[in-house]
């Protein structure tokens, strides 16, 4: 044995990163957790012999043979004897693990019992702790922190760090990670002039303030919220969503802090006196991806989901890969089944529907009034409350006068709930002329007279007066939903000869609807009332309301006197003209083929006006007044006290009726300014109803097991008392102070987004399959002084890009080759190749093409067609990508509207992530697809054509100066004698080329959509512009 | 093409290997120059792979999205007319779940297919009437009827059988090929999608998306590249109008060379690295066109696959495509044909879909098959479920349609070391249940991988900390009964 431990001790001296004392986290937990833990570890189902080696306390703990670890004792130690079993079937791990431990790892088991087996708990359990700042030897680099943690690991290694970059490269390296775009030659200039100490400092300052800063931030913050423009599942249909990610931009510009950031975003809409703007930030799990797939089962489609918003939450503020407990306990962390479905709860307490229904403003959404807009929105806001608490108020007090006309006669001679002159129609059930399968009934709810309707029965009314589109009505009935399930229509005065010019309510899916059709068959529609479900055989009171704009917003749904959440309210979707008149009867019941047999309809009626929410509600409280007619006052119960107190107050209250008419104007100004502003959608909760979840056995959503409460992981420390058991106590507990994990995985990704890497290069997981962290110390300063600083986040870019670390130059040398090959000790600056976004950003700002503005609508810039109609259904509304013409083609890359089943092309070749699931860690590829893109795209190619023509309208002639200037657009630097001299040979060959082939530069020329400048000579510009293409295809300007 | 002049150096271009030419190379700063130039220029698998001989060293999976009825084409089922209309016994049904399409039919009528049946081949496989060319191969083609799988919608369905797994983020299996075994070509991607156009204008078309090409969690370049019939054929691959090879030739010269002097400043490797994937894009750029040039095709070729095969997009023209593919060194081959999800009309549009890739699917076959390359390329044909005994919706003689059925489906196999003239596999009189041999999708992804020279069970990559295989956590086996 000793022998074979000498000639295995080579080993360790050639492995730069070992010590000589075995550091149980760094060195013997991963191998432990790789080669053991899948069966013994947490999982119990597939434990293995009743042993956990993941726990101390079955470690060291005697067993019939032994005790697996004996500390200082490796051959007494059963680990190390199973290990190295002579007999194949007994050695550890099983042939059938597929596991080999290596010599060196065997050796490290060895080494660590030896040195007395220290066992600590993992160390991302752990709350971080803020560590002494290390001593270092060369005393004169350090800038702050960070260098001197970086520093002393370099000089452990025997390492010096780079020079510090020249400030050509310095400044296009800050703005491209603060702004995502590249410097402007003036402000390199300024930068190259500005010889103050602080000059860098006042240089990162500027691009923090910029408004591009948010936009770089929140690419990053899209990927891992896995923003959208599409549902992403069958038909992906456009979604509007586009105002959280403008929240996401302005929240990273305001520097709001990482704590408000994270509460907003997972229940801004909990918490007390919460604001628009924090409704709208709950759109992070509205990003979800969502289905409208006919056949799909929606119970299964709900786990999907909410297996989804666990695993995002897991994977962006816990880094940990909770999702590998849905089917059965974590197998390498103590994580159980439990917890992954206890977390789930949280979120599954929201109003939203499974089924997105295909429309862009899936419930539910809220309307997000733009600039004026915005402030009238919350005046009217405030007004609404005022009426609506003077109307409660109204009812609440008592009234001598109510009280004289309850028992007065005037109440029982109430035949109408408004004026009936301003009733187009009003069903007479009693009186309708029976037809077949159309029979007098009464409702068990309120007694009041019904017609049922059994078979094809159905009635027709002719001559009731048509409604015009231009004019607002109402429609009010109580019905009674038929006993299948399925789709029926109510009501109808339509003509399906005239493409179905009219009016139809319906049910469907126990949800109720309304269609208005218009000229040429165009229609509006709305559905409404996901949560009430109008269940088979109950009897429910609606009120569909219409503003005479024949605008998809012009429908208002209350169902059983209460406005309900609308689905189709697209403000982008087109309006409808012309008449709605049919010239057909109304026709109650059903005259399409599915009839409203054992459905049932009582007190309809059609108004002349748009009925507000007091009306609504007195309407589905009238029969209760029919009812208590004949009751004394002192015998009424309070519902119809209440009932016909409304009655006395809209008869005899003025007052009440100008509050009443004041709030429908206010009903009515807002559906105003909802039309013309977008929505986006948000997370609501569920009114009276506490989350829950069940443990789905084996993951299977038909096979639900134990109800859980919401809980966050056993493992983490658990939430304060105080803390409410939903999102917002779960959003609260991340951010408490004595979370392990938030600040730590928080900053190993901004640490990426810089570096290119994190410490922890699993930047999703942090637990014990995960890498360990490079520099655990740095990691736990930096997550301490983050959370100390009030989670804020600007200052953390500040300090890392003032860091003498960051400001290294990227020149690598033979000995970091090969002692840092991947500059994981950071003895070297960051240098990699661009996102996507970056890469394509550049070119636009680079060339002068950029168009700055900020937020808004997605934009649709060029792409080559077929891309989306590839693999897009028939039906869906993102078939054809359809490029703008306008600003749109120049807009940066994270306002490209984004498909998920067909992301933008070029984006995608460029590791863009479809956005489908959370992502916090790009992957960064090269390949020759890449080089395609950036060759032969219409966007590139463009981007030089104008690049070369501002060149030449700068100076005509003088080629080294138009090179110049494409450098120093470029790559923020002029270019040196021995590329000049390359540049201008190309250009040469070029221009053979051109000036030979008029036709030929004037093709080139006519790349884009951009003009050019005429006055220019086409060869020169030709070949200036393959220089230019050139010059973006250059290594150093694909790297930032 | 034309001759490629000096580059600044040449043999780092010559060296790299295939595997670093497609990607990969940012993060592989590690490997330093040394440790790349020490590769072969010729495919690099992963050590260890493939486990054990290859029979096939490509395939090309043809995809029949919507799902094919089982009925129609390879299981059939003669009893079944004296059940016309009659209620699906619910001893066969067993309760089991249906999607919300007809979960709510208040019958469940049985509905015999109506179309005819015949026995071919030497082992008598029953083959019905709407595939006869298909039915001309019967030795060629491993017919399984016992297939079945556990989504039980399309999206989920599809996502599963090409990545094992119904939730997207898996890599496909095409990529796990290229991933695995790496490339066979200099020139060409690895992996290579089409879709062809389906031609009923009434058929039921199914969304796929990207996903389904994704490489998963592995690195990108191993994601699968759409080859199209429309546009550019590769994205990006042509030069911008008035660019001819030349000045980009001139141009890549001088990126070469400004590279090289980036490279002598910060000595990063990548920045060689890079200008070896600009090489290969240039060559790309020359093999593309080559690849998509038909000219050169024989009479004799169309007479095979079909006149359709001279329009592209079609799905003869899309099996023409995949053999030239095959040829050239592309190793995963993955063509998507839309239209099968017969909910309604199906004796209307079933014949069109059929006729639009019977004809090419037998040429396929016997072209690959003449050329000596049948024996290591692996063709798969079929869909991602089955489809109900019962009609959904109205059932009349002649008018009926068929929803989704993950319980049972058929589909085939030819070439790439898997016997040809056998039928596996067997479900009861109503082709709901499997009654003998029952192959889930895992198996027959094990068994694709086997065929490859892959153990399943080792073949691994580690990722959120498990080792991550196609065939995920649950047993597969292969499926022995089938190879050669």
């Amino acid at each position: 044995m000793t022998r074979t431990l000498l000639l295995l001790t080579g080993l360790i001296v050639t492995t730069s990163l070992r010590a000589e004392t075995v550091d149980f986290q760094r060195d013997v937990r991963p191998i432990l957790s790789d080669a053991c833990y899948h069966c013994h570890g947490p999982d119990k189902e597939s434990r293995m012999a009743d042993l956990r080696l993941d726990q101390a306390k079955e470690v060291f703990a005697s067993r019939r043979t032994g005790a697996p670890v004996v500390r200082g004792k490796p051959d007494e130690s059963l680990i190390w004897q199973r290990i190295n079993h002579k007999s194949p079937a007994l050695r550890m791990p099983p042939v059938a693990a597929h596991k080999v431990l290596t010599d060196e790892q065997k050796l490290t088991l060895r080494r660590w019992i030896e040195q007395g087996a220290r066992w600590e708990e993992h160390w991302a359990y752990k709350k971080p702790a803020r560590p002494a700042l290390p001593k270092v030897s060369q005393q004169d680099w350090a800038r702050n922190p960070i260098d001197r943690f970086v520093l002393a690991r370099l000089e452990a290694a025997g390492l010096k760090p780079a020079p510090e970059a020249p400030r050509t490269t310095l400044i296009r390296r800050a703005a491209l990670d603060l702004t995502g775009l590249p410097p402007k030659p003036e402000e390199v200039e300024a930068f190259a002039r500005d010889q103050t100490p602080d000059a860098f400092e006042k240089l990162i300052d500027r691009y923090l303030a910029s408004p591009h800063y948010g936009e770089h931030r929140a690419r990053y913050w899209l990927d891992a919220a896995r923003y959208g423009d599409t549902h992403g599942i069958h038909h992906d249909n456009r979604r509007q969503m586009w105002p959280w990610r403008d929240w996401v931009i302005h929240a990273f510009n305001q520097n709001m802090p990482f704590d408000r950031f994270t509460i907003e975003q997972l229940a801004g809409d909990l918490l007390p006196n919460r604001t628009l703007e924090q409704q709208i930030a709950t759109g992070f799990h509205r990003n979800a991806m969502t289905t409208n797939e006919a056949g799909a089962i929606e119970e299964e489609f709900a786990a999907i989901y909410a297996k989804d918003r666990a695993d995002t939450t897991s994977a962006v503020w816990l880094g940990l890969t909770l999702g590998c407990a849905t089917c059965h306990d974590h197998k390498f962390d103590p994580l159980t089944q439990r917890d992954f479905y206890a977390l789930t709860a949280f979120f599954n307490n929201t109003t939203q529907p499974v089924m997105d229904g295909n429309i862009a403003d899936s419930p539910p959404v809220i309307a997000v009034p733009a600039g004026e807009d915005r402030s009238r929105w919350e005046q009217l806001d405030s007004l609404r409350r005022e009426l609506r608490d003077k109307l409660a108020a109204a009812h609440a007090t008592a009234d001598a006068g109510f009280e004289a006309w309850l028992r007065g006669a005037e109440r029982r001679r109430t035949a109408a709930p408004f004026d009936a002159a301003r009733q187009l129609f009003a069903l007479d059930a009693p009186r309708t002329p029976a037809t077949g399968g159309v029979y007098l009934t009464g409702s068990n709810v309120t007694g009041w007279p019904a017609l049922e309707f059994m078979g094809q029965g159905l009635l027709e009314l002719p001559n009731v007066q048509a409604m015009r589109l231009d004019q607002p009505f109402s429609i009010s009935a109580y019905v009674r939903a038929p006993l299948d399930e399925g789709r029926f229509v109510i009501a109808s005065q339509s003509d399906a000869g005239d493409k179905g010019r009219g009016w139809q309510i319906d049910i469907s899916g126990r949800v109720p609807g309304m269609r208005i059709t218009g000229d040429e068959g165009r229609s509006i529609s709305v559905r409404g009332g996901f949560l009430v479900q109008l269940k088979p055989g109950a009897w429910n009171h609606l009120v569909f309301s219409y503003d005479g704009a024949g605008h998809p917003g012009s429908l208002t749904l209350y169902v059983n006197g209460r406005e309900v959440e609308i689905a189709g309210r697209d403000n982008d979707a087109p309006g409808i003209s012309g008449s709605i008149n049919s010239g057909r009867p109304l026709v109650l019941g059903n005259e399409a083929k599915t009839y409203f047999h054992t459905g049932a309809i009582a007190d309809f009626r059609i108004f002349d006006r748009a009925l507000g929410a007091a009306e609504a509600r007195y309407l589905a409280a009238w029969p209760v007044v029919e009812n208590a007619r004949g009751k004394d006052s002192a015998g009424l119960s309070p519902d119809e006290r209440d009932a016909l107190r409304t009655t006395y107050l809209l008869r005899h209250s003025t007052s009440y009726r100008g509050w009443v008419a004041q709030l429908n104007e206010v009903e009515r100004l807002r559906t105003l300014v909802a039309r013309r502003s977008p929505t986006t959608h948000v997370m609501d909760e569920r009114p009276g109803q506490m989350p829950s979840a069940h443990l789905l056995i084996r993951g299977m959503y038909d096979q639900p097991g134990e109800k859980l409460t919401p809980d966050v992981p056993g493992v983490l420390p658990r939430m304060k008392p105080a803390y409410p058991k939903n999102r917002l106590g779960l959003a609260q507990w991340l951010m408490d102070e004595d979370h392990p994990l938030t600040a730590r995985v928080t900053v190993n990704r901004m640490w990426q987004e810089v570096f290119g890497r994190g410490f922890v290069s699993t930047a999703d997981d942090f637990g014990s399959q995960g890498e360990m962290p490079t520099h655990p110390e740095l990691l736990d300063w930096l997550a301490v002084d983050f959370r100390e600083s009030g989670w804020d986040v600007k200052r953390f870019y500040k300090m890392l890009l003032t860091s003498a670390t960051y400001r290294q130059s990227a020149r690598t040398t033979a000995e970091k080759q090969k002692l840092d090959p991947d500059n994981r000790l950071l003895s070297r600056g960051p240098r990699f190749r661009m996102d996507a976004e970056m890469v394509r950003d550049t070119a636009l700002a680079a060339s002068g093409l950029l168009k700055p503005a900020i937020g808004g609508p997605s934009v649709r810039p060029y792409q080559p067609e077929g891309v989306w109609e590839a693999v897009a259904m028939l039906g869906s509304n993102t078939r054809f990508y359809k490029p703008d013409t306008d600003d749109g083609l120049y807009r940066r890359s994270v306002y490209w509207f984004w498909k998920r089943s067909a992301p933008p092309a070029s984006l995608d070749i460029f590791n863009a992530p479809s956005r489908e699931i959370c992502t916090v860690q790009r992957e960064r590829t090269n390949t020759p697809l890449q080089a395609l893109v950036t060759m032969n795209d219409v966007q590139f190619v463009e981007a030089a054509r104008h690049l070369a023509q501002r060149a030449m309208l700068v100076t005509e002639r003088d080629r080294a100066r138009q090179f110049d200037f494409l450098g120093r657009a470029v790559l923020g630097r002029s270019f040196e004698a021995p590329e000049q001299e390359i540049l201008l040979r190309s250009y040469r060959s070029f221009l053979n080329y051109y000036d030979a082939r008029p036709e030929e530069a004037k093709k080139l020329l006519g790349t884009g959509a951009s003009g050019r400048d005429d006055r220019i000579n086409a060869a020169e510009l030709a070949a200036l512009t393959m220089v230019a293409n050139q010059v973006f295809n250059l290594d150093e300007a694909l790297n930032k | 093409m034309m001759k490629l002049p000096q580059h600044p150096h040449p043999e780092i271009i010559r060296q790299l290997s295939r595997r670093r030419f497609l990607g990969g190379a940012t993060g592989l700063g590690g490997a330093a120059l040394a440790s790349l130039l020490a590769r072969h220029t010729q495919a690099a698998p992963l050590p260890g792979l493939p486990h054990f001989a290859p029979k096939a060293k490509r395939a090309i999976y043809l995809h029949m999205v919507g799902a094919p009825p089982q009925q129609e084409t390879f299981d059939y089922k003669p009893g079944m007319e004296a059940w016309f209309d009659k209620e699906l016994p619910q001893s066969i049904r067993q309760g089991q779940r249906l999607t919300t399409m007809t979960s709510n039919q208040s019958r469940f009528p049985i509905a015999p297919s109506t179309f005819k049946f015949a026995q071919h081949g030497s082992n008598g496989a029953w083959i019905s009437e709407l595939l006869p060319y298909t039915a001309k191969m019967a030795d060629d083609i491993c017919i399984i009827r016992s297939m079945h799988t556990e989504a039980i919608n399309h999206e989920p369905a599809i996502t599963f059988i090409q990545s094992g797994n119904m939730i997207p983020g898996k890599p496909c299996i095409g990529s796990w090929i290229a991933y695995g075994l790496g490339s066979m070509n200099e020139d060409l991607p690895t992996f290579v999608v089409m879709n062809a156009m389906h031609t009923h204008p009434r058929a039921n078309v199914q969304a796929i998306s990207a996903r389904l090409w994704s490489a998963g969690f592995l690195s990108g370049q191993y994601a699968g590249v759409a080859l199209r019939s429309g546009g550019d054929p590769v994205l990006y691959i042509n030069n911008p109008e008035g660019v001819p090879p030349e000045v980009r030739r001139q141009m890549l010269d001088g990126v070469g060379a400004l590279n090289e002097l980036e490279y002598q400043r910060l000595a990063d490797e990548e920045t060689r690295v890079r200008t070896a994937q600009y090489e290969m894009a240039f060559r790309m750029q020359a093999s593309v066109p080559e690849l998509t040039d038909l000219s050169k095709e024989p009479e004799s070729v169309y007479q095979m696959y079909g006149e359709e095969a001279r329009k592209p997009g079609t799905f003869a023209y899309t099996a023409l495509m995949a053999r030239r593919l095959a040829e050239r060194g592309v190793r995963f081959v993955q063509v998507y044909h839309r239209g099968w999800d017969v909910h309604g009309n199906l004796p209307e549009v079933l014949p069109a879909q059929c006729k639009d890739i019977d004809q090419p699917v037998w040429a396929l076959v016997q072209d690959l098959k003449q050329r000596g390359m049948l024996e290591d390329t692996l063709v798969i044909w079929g869909g991602e479920f089955g489809r109900t005994i019962y009609s959904q919706g109205r059932l009349t003689a002649k008018d009926y349609g068929r929803d989704h059925h993950p319980r049972c489906f058929s589909l085939w196999l030819a070439g790439g070391g898997v016997k040809g003239g056998v039928v596996y596999g067997e479900t009861d009189e109503f082709s709901y249940n499997i009654v003998k041999d029952p192959v889930h999708v895992r198996d027959l992804q094990a068994t694709l991988l086997h065929l490859f020279g892959i153990q399943h069970e080792r073949f691994t990559y580690k990722y959120q900390g498990l080792d991550q295989k196609l065939t995920g956590v649950e047993k597969a086996s292969v499926v022995k009964k089938i190879l050669a």
